[in-house]
């Protein structure tokens, strides 16, 4: 019995995982509408760029704050000079962009890093906890108390900041938010940026266990997209839900179902296409109104 | 309108720029094709860009041998070319690539290409227009064992199978009621030494209690490891690649499982080995090895590192020295010169096919004791292995060579 | 009318340019074409979903990849000639994609393309699944070359007193097939379907209104583009004569979206082109530095350039997926 525990415990810790990822992507959605099909390469890179500060000497969290900050530049950068010149033109174009950053951004890590694997350090100790047979790694737990506190963050910010209903206005209602004196161009960069600070926490809490590479987060992100996708892609808390769930599920299927060892790709593809025809808002998001 | 017309010329241009290009091409040489009174031409594919970029470093560490071979005189008076086209691993791609390789730059011989599935794709258009393809960079058994139908086919390093039968017959040695739990990555590479070791144990194959393949699309190969957990075997074999392998290190020591872990020497390069010993189990792991491994401290004044280290620094300075892909890279580099040596000034490819099946020689970056040899029946030039066991943070060799068939 | 008798003359100096086209080039670049054929092909039919109906699919390596199993599991292991295994490699990829087609009537704009994409990214998993390997033969992968059921690749081909190398013939037959389909979907496209698929790209509820059943004609462009994708898929296998699961990565539904994307809308030349960039572009941006990652950024960031400079598609051709404001613009503005 033990041993199902310890799977539901791993399911949980990629699940976590999942879940970050999962929360930056639902923000840029909920932000701007796009689906930025290189959220994990953004993450991967700037978990890249705290690699670089680390191994030049800075101690851990003076190299985690530097790097959110420059992921925040990068995000807020990349909306207004590549993805802003396409606002309000077709949908085909943004995924374009989008695919553009995930080959150009994964070949430039290849270039200035290089293919081998590297260790990154954890930010909780690197302890385990034996209990009754199940192993729980502080680490895990870490991931996924990190990843709910951020979404209490996002919420207190939309909900109880003049920024947070500035950008939540600008999302729901661009015309009239422009009508009474918000900025919606900068709201959408900020979204970007702050979606990208999400995907670097994310980099940062997977790296550690998953090992950085290039290909870091290549597996993660569709993932990260299913979970997002079954939690409502215009809810954090779903994100997070989503997360949890798809880890665990997906952990037990594989493991307990014979016929889908191996298959965990498909599997999480088949979640993708289901909950996107039967619930496509998701468990926890808002179904959307069309209007004639 | 215009932007049509425009668009339009782009294709006719094309198509004009690239007639006038392929229409001039180089006179074909008397002699086989690649070869010149002053260079032979040699070509091979290799992932230079994409998810295994790694192993295409191999390529730059060949290249760099060649480049000191030329700097002394090339062999028999003429200079070695290598030109490596990137595949990015994708065999169609290997496809395109080897034939622009054989009809459009003329090379003498495939050398080196890297991938199981890739050379698999080129390996009977080569054979039947003769043109060899040797040393290639993979560790399937059909190179070798093929050779009636594929003569022009030869492989270098030992096979997978050949790999997981040492695995096997140093279990029953030394431990012979052992639990055997296995995680393979589920391709060609993962399961030719899963079936080595099977084939190695034999009768006693069902003591591998439980094997887990993963894909690489998994980001994590923690849940793998904890099905074999729960198997309660005291053996586990990590048949995994790059950060997998580590993450299984990792993963045991997290489980607190304590079994004796045999990993594929792939991943058992120093380099990696760190990395994983910081917060894996990795202390008393069993590999095997044929080359010197670049990072390993005994090697420090081992003529045969002294020449690696040279090498490196001239031909590619500021790059990972450590890197024992490059290492690889030069011990076939090395062959292949040999062969082109044997082969005489007189270079063609029945030639080369005649020295190739008759080497036998001591590769400078082959671990001591171990020699290149093949036979005209015998095709598999490195046999032998090393065991080695990962003890204080370095790989410490034990008994003595063994055959690697 | 002046017009379309302009038309129908550059259409056939294409095919005469063609025609002669192998005699001019190497063995090699002959070889490189029919390649550009392929994807010629196999973007032909993305731009019919995604230019006429406005559907995104990221997938089309993956109905290539049916079309290409199916050719090489017909060849290699039923004795089926090479020729013969095309329709039904279009076949088998064309009803895949049409009943695709159902589930994604439900799907808009980037959930779509989240879709299709998951597609393209599993199905070499699931291609390497081992209870499949019977059928697909797992990483070995199924080999074309030599075997009876295809054509030219060892022998050449007897044709008109001449010598056809294989890769002259694996040219003529793409082109020819191109050349076919390329007919077939103008025709399909200047009638009433072409009409109809715009209607619905343009506005599903306007559309059904006036009597366009949307779901209709939105599947049936699934399944026709997929079909297209099979034709390619089949026609790469044989050009390649290898298949296994690594010869339809990811990249190539992307590099094949690209390369609708650069093309635009049906024009003839903007196809070409786009097929072209297809071919050409990765081992342009390869030449640039052999530093490994290099070639990706370039092409990361020629394909951003393309589509910020020319967001409307190299022919002028592609037109704004113009909706309502809750149902697929990226912005409101």
């Amino acid at each position: 019995m033990s041993n199902f525990f310890q799977h539901v415990v791993i399911g949980l810790s990629s699940g976590g995982i999942y879940a970050s990822l999962a929360l930056a992507l639902v923000l840029v959605y909920r932000a701007t509408r796009v689906i930025n099909f290189a959220q994990g390469e953004m993450a991967m890179f700037c978990t890249f760029i705290a690699w670089s500060l680390l191994d030049r000497g800075l101690p851990y969290w003076g190299a985690f704050f530097a790097t959110l900050a420059i992921a925040f530049a990068g995000g807020v950068a990349l909306e207004r000079v590549v993805i802003r010149p396409l606002e309000g033109g077709p949908t085909l174009t943004i995924v374009m962009v989008t695919i553009g950053l995930l080959i150009g951004l994964n070949g430039a890590a290849f270039w200035i890093w290089g293919g081998e694997p590297k260790s990154f350090p954890s930010a909780f100790s690197t302890r385990t906890v034996h209990v009754g047979g199940v192993v729980f790694s502080v680490q895990d737990a870490g991931t996924i108390a990190v990843t709910l506190g951020a979404v209490v963050l996002l919420w207190l910010f939309f909900r109880y900041t003049k920024l947070g209903l500035a950008m939540r206005a600008s999302a729901v209602n661009p015309e009239e938010s422009r009508l009474v004196g918000v900025r919606v161009g900068w709201m959408l960069a900020f979204g970007w940026g702050l979606a990208a600070v999400l995907g670097a926490v994310s980099g940062m809490l997977a790296a550690p266990s998953l090992f950085l590479d290039p290909n870091l987060m290549r597996p993660v992100i569709i993932y990260a997209f299913a979970a997002a996708v079954l939690g409502g892609l215009d809810s954090p808390v779903g994100a997070v839900v989503g997360g949890l769930l798809l880890g665990v599920g997906l952990e037990l299927l594989t493991t307990y179902v014979d016929a889908l060892a191996g298959l965990q790709l498909p599997v999480a593809l088949a979640i993708i296409v289901a909950v996107l025809l039967v619930r496509p808002a998701g468990l926890l998001g808002r179904p959307a109104v069309s209007r004639v | 309108m215009k932007r049509v017309f425009l668009v339009g010329m782009l294709p006719l241009a094309a198509v004009a720029v690239t007639a006038a290009l392929a229409a001039g091409g180089a006179a074909a040489p008397s002699s086989d094709p690649g070869v010149s009174n002053s260079q032979v031409l040699i070509g091979g594919t290799a992932p230079l860009t994409g998810e295994a970029a790694a192993a295409g470093l191999t390529a730059s560490g060949a290249n760099a041998y060649f480049q000191w071979v030329n700097a002394h005189g090339g062999v028999k008076g003429r200079k070695i070319r290598y030109k490596v086209v990137d595949d990015g691993y994708d065999p169609a791609k290997t496809v395109q690539g080897t034939r622009q390789l054989v009809v459009q730059d003329h090379v003498f011989a495939l050398f080196n290409s890297v991938g199981t599935s890739q050379n698999i794709a080129i390996r009977p258009y080569l054979n039947q227009v003769k043109v060899p393809q040797l040393f290639v960079a993979s560790g399937w058994s059909g190179w070798g064992r093929d050779y009636r139908k594929y003569p022009f086919t030869m492989g270098f390093i030992p096979t997978y199978s050949a790999e997981g039968k040492i695995y096997a017959r140093h279990i029953l040695a030394t431990r012979k009621n052992a639990k055997i739990a296995v995680l393979y990555q589920n391709d060609e590479y993962g399961r030719e030494v899963l079936s080595g070791l099977r084939a190695g144990l034999g009768k006693r194959s069902r003591q591998i209690v439980a094997a887990r393949g993963y894909d690489p699309s998994e980001p994590s190969v923690q849940s793998e490891v904890a099905s074999l957990r729960s198997s309660n075997a005291n053996t586990l074999m990590i048949f995994a690649f790059g950060t997998r392998a580590i993450q299984a290190f990792v993963t045991v020591k997290k489980l607190g499982w304590k079994p004796q872990i045999y990993v594929n020497a792939v991943s058992a390069a120093t380099t990696t080995m760190r990395i994983a010993s910081s917060t894996g189990q990795t202390e008393g792991a069993i590999s095997i090895g044929f080359f010197k491994d670049p990072a390993d401290p005994r090697w420090a004044k081992d003529k045969g590192y002294r020449l690696y280290r040279s090498i490196m620094k001239r031909f590619l300075p500021g790059k990972t020295v450590s890197n024992g892909y490059y290492m690889a890279g030069m011990a076939a580099a090395c062959a292949m010169t040999q062969a082109l040596r044997s082969a005489g000034r007189n270079l063609t490819r029945g030639g080369l096919m005649r020295a190739v099946t008759r080497l036998n020689f001591k590769d400078p970056f082959t671990l001591p004791g171990i020699r290149v040899k093949t036979t005209p029946t015998d095709r598999f030039p490195i046999q032998q292995a090393q065991l080695e066991r990962w003890h204080k943070g370095r790989w410490h060799p034990f008994g003595r060579l063994l055959a690697a068939r | 009318m002046i017009g379309f008798a302009l038309r129908a003359l550059v259409f056939v100096g294409a095919l005469a340019l063609a025609a002669f086209l192998p005699t001019w080039l190497s063995t090699f670049r002959t070889y490189e074409f029919a390649y550009v054929g392929i994807y010629f092909i196999a973007i032909l039919g993305l731009n019919i979903l995604t230019g006429y109906t406005g559907q995104i699919s990221l997938g089309q390596g993956a109905f290539m990849a049916l079309g290409g199993y199916t050719t090489a599991i017909l060849m290699a292991d039923h004795g089926v000639k090479d020729v013969w295994t095309l329709p039904l490699a279009g076949l088998a990829a064309g009803v895949a994609g049409y009943l695709f087609g159902i589930p994604a009537l439900r799907l808009r704009g980037p959930y779509l393309a989240l879709a299709t994409f998951a597609i393209a990214v599993s199905l070499p998993t699931l291609l390497l699944y081992d209870k499949l390997d019977r059928l697909t033969h797992g990483e070995e992968g199924i080999n074309l070359f030599g075997i009876p059921e295809s054509t030219a690749s060892i022998t050449p081909l007897r044709v008109l007193g001449h010598d056809l190398p294989f890769e002259k013939w694996i040219y003529y037959l793409t082109w020819t097939i191109a050349a076919a389909l390329f007919l077939a979907a103008w025709l399909l496209l200047r009638g009433r379907t072409g009409r109809s698929f715009r209607a619905v790209r343009d506005s599903e509820v306007a559309a059904a209104v006036s009597g366009v059943h949307p779901a209709a004609y939105k599947t049936l462009a699934f399944g026709i583009s997929a079909f297209y994708a099979g034709v390619a898929g089949g026609l790469y296998a044989m050009a390649t004569t290898f298949v296994n699961p690594g010869t339809f990565p990811v990249a190539l539904s992307l590099t094949l979206l690209v390369g609708a994307v650069a093309s635009g809308l049906g024009s003839l030349w903007g196809l070409l082109a786009g097929a072209f960039l297809v071919e050409y572009l990765p081992t342009l941006a390869g030449k640039v530095s052999s530093q490994p990652g290099v070639a990706s950024v370039v092409y990361g960031g020629i394909l951003i350039a393309l589509v910020v400079l020319l967001p409307d598609g190299a022919a002028g051709g592609l037109r704004r997926l113009a909706r309502p404001l809750t149902s697929g613009r990226v912005f409101r503005s």
